[in-house]
């Protein structure tokens, strides 16, 4: 039941945080600490998957679409990066 | 590896040096302000640099110069980059605020005011910032005190005030404001009064101790080479020029920092060139940003601050492969 509405929830930016895509990855600026963050994703993620219309379910489906990976890789691997994220309230 | 040794598609914010002009005459102006340069950026021009940073996502700029209230359409410039979302901070004396400034910044969640003061007196402050300014400086923090306006208090440390630091503090908290303190660095006017109000080896051990004890003290990236280990982790742990970071002169110059606004460090003009292009291409940014001072290299603390400010180095030594004179690692020897 936990999973399941984990794959539910949308993601979305905290805020106060903006995010831009870089080659390696993601970079995140949250604006009242004038502090920055980043996740070394690859092509993995996109600025628009934390814009609050994608579950985790539906990014995992677009990055195994778009890069081959196997879905295996990127459901052990994807919630590691979106945990440091909301550990670090960039995400909500 | 940092992050920032990867290149940046853009720096994460820009320092914007609006005018040259200004009303003050401080004796360490890092821009050596006083009349407005001919041939500085219309509004026009202004605008299309916006339009460009916005593209690139860059997330804040940090207005100063001179003093930005005087250039004639910066409140117009900072509504036009609020409608693309970038956040601003304004650097100012104090002493120039309009109604029309106040409104602006009141309640605007884009907007950051950093007053600059350089003593808790006027005894102290006068004397870097001229005669009578403290009074006026205060009349202007208190237009914006409790605005909703996240305000701070920024002091260039000095052999001057150094002994007022925790009063300066108490004077921004009662404004509802936080201290932010920068490094006296030789650039601009301070190079004629660098030995006169430079830190001396006991002092740079005190506020290294005074900023690791209070981390409430903002310093931006101005401290890395001196700081423990505390607040290093706190991030800004290095040179952030032409990583994190870049400047523009008011006539549309570009240089990796507002200290390092010397000829060896141009990396273009703006009415020239597009800013993407000097950021990613400019020969002295790419010299910058892969910059190991020699005398650095085998120091062991070197992985932490990656040889300093190359600001103090050069304007001291004229070598960037010099060592940061003010570092932890130089000055810890001298002091018992």
């Amino acid at each position: 039941m936990a999973h399941d509405m984990a794959n539910s929830m949308a993601y979305r930016l905290a805020e106060d945080v903006q995010v831009r895509q870089e080659a390696w990855g993601l970079l995140f600026y949250r604006q009242a600490e004038h502090k920055v963050f980043f996740i070394r994703s690859g092509e993995w993620l996109y600025p628009e998957h934390f814009d609050g219309t994608w579950t985790l379910e539906n990014i995992i489906e677009d990055i195994a679409r778009r890069t081959g990976a196997l879905v295996d890789n990127i459901e052990t691997a994807l919630p590691k990066l979106t945990e440091r994220l909301t550990a670090n309230r960039m995400l909500l | 590896m940092k992050y920032a040794d990867w290149p940046l598609s853009a720096p994460v914010n820009i320092t914007w040096e609006i005018t040259h002009q200004c009303n003050l005459h401080c004796i360490h102006c890092l821009s050596a302000s006083s009349k407005a340069s001919p041939g500085e950026l219309t509004f026009e021009e202004c605008k299309q640099t916006v339009d460009e940073l916005a593209r690139l996502k860059v997330f804040e700029i940090n207005f100063g110069g001179g003093e930005p209230l005087l250039k004639e359409y910066f409140l117009p410039l900072l509504r036009y980059i609020h409608t693309k979302g970038i956040v601003t901070c304004v650097s100012t004396n104090g002493t120039v605020l309009t109604k029309e400034a106040v409104a602006l910044f009141t309640g605007n969640r884009l907007v950051n005011i950093q007053v600059s003061l350089d003593g808790a007196t006027a005894e102290v402050n006068d004397r870097i910032r001229g005669e009578g300014t403290f009074r006026n400086i205060i009349s202007g923090i208190e237009l914006l005190s409790r605005k909703n306006i996240p305000l701070s208090v920024n002091t260039v440390v000095t052999s001057q005030n150094f002994s007022q630091l925790n009063e300066l503090k108490d004077l921004a908290k009662k404004y509802g404001a936080r201290l932010r303190v920068s490094r006296f660095r030789p650039s601009g006017r301070a190079r004629q009064s660098w030995d006169a109000l430079r830190l001396n080896p006991a002092q740079l051990k005190e506020i290294a101790a005074w900023l690791e004890s209070d981390l409430s003290i903002l310093t931006g990236d101005s401290f890395f080479s001196i700081s423990q280990d505390g607040r290093r982790k706190m991030g800004l742990d290095m040179c952030g020029a032409c990583k994190l970071t870049c400047c523009i002169d008011p006539v549309g110059n570009v240089y990796p920092c507002a200290f390092l606004q010397d000829e060896p460090f141009y990396g273009g003009n703006l009415r020239e060139n597009s800013f993407k292009k000097i950021w990613d291409s400019a020969p002295s940014f790419l010299r910058l940003r892969s910059l190991e001072p020699k005398a650095c290299r085998a120091c062991p603390r070197f992985e932490s601050c990656r040889g300093g400010c190359p600001a103090v180095a050069y304007f001291l030594t004229k070598d960037l492969d010099a060592a940061d004179p003010e570092c932890l690692v130089n000055w810890i020897r001298e002091v018992p």
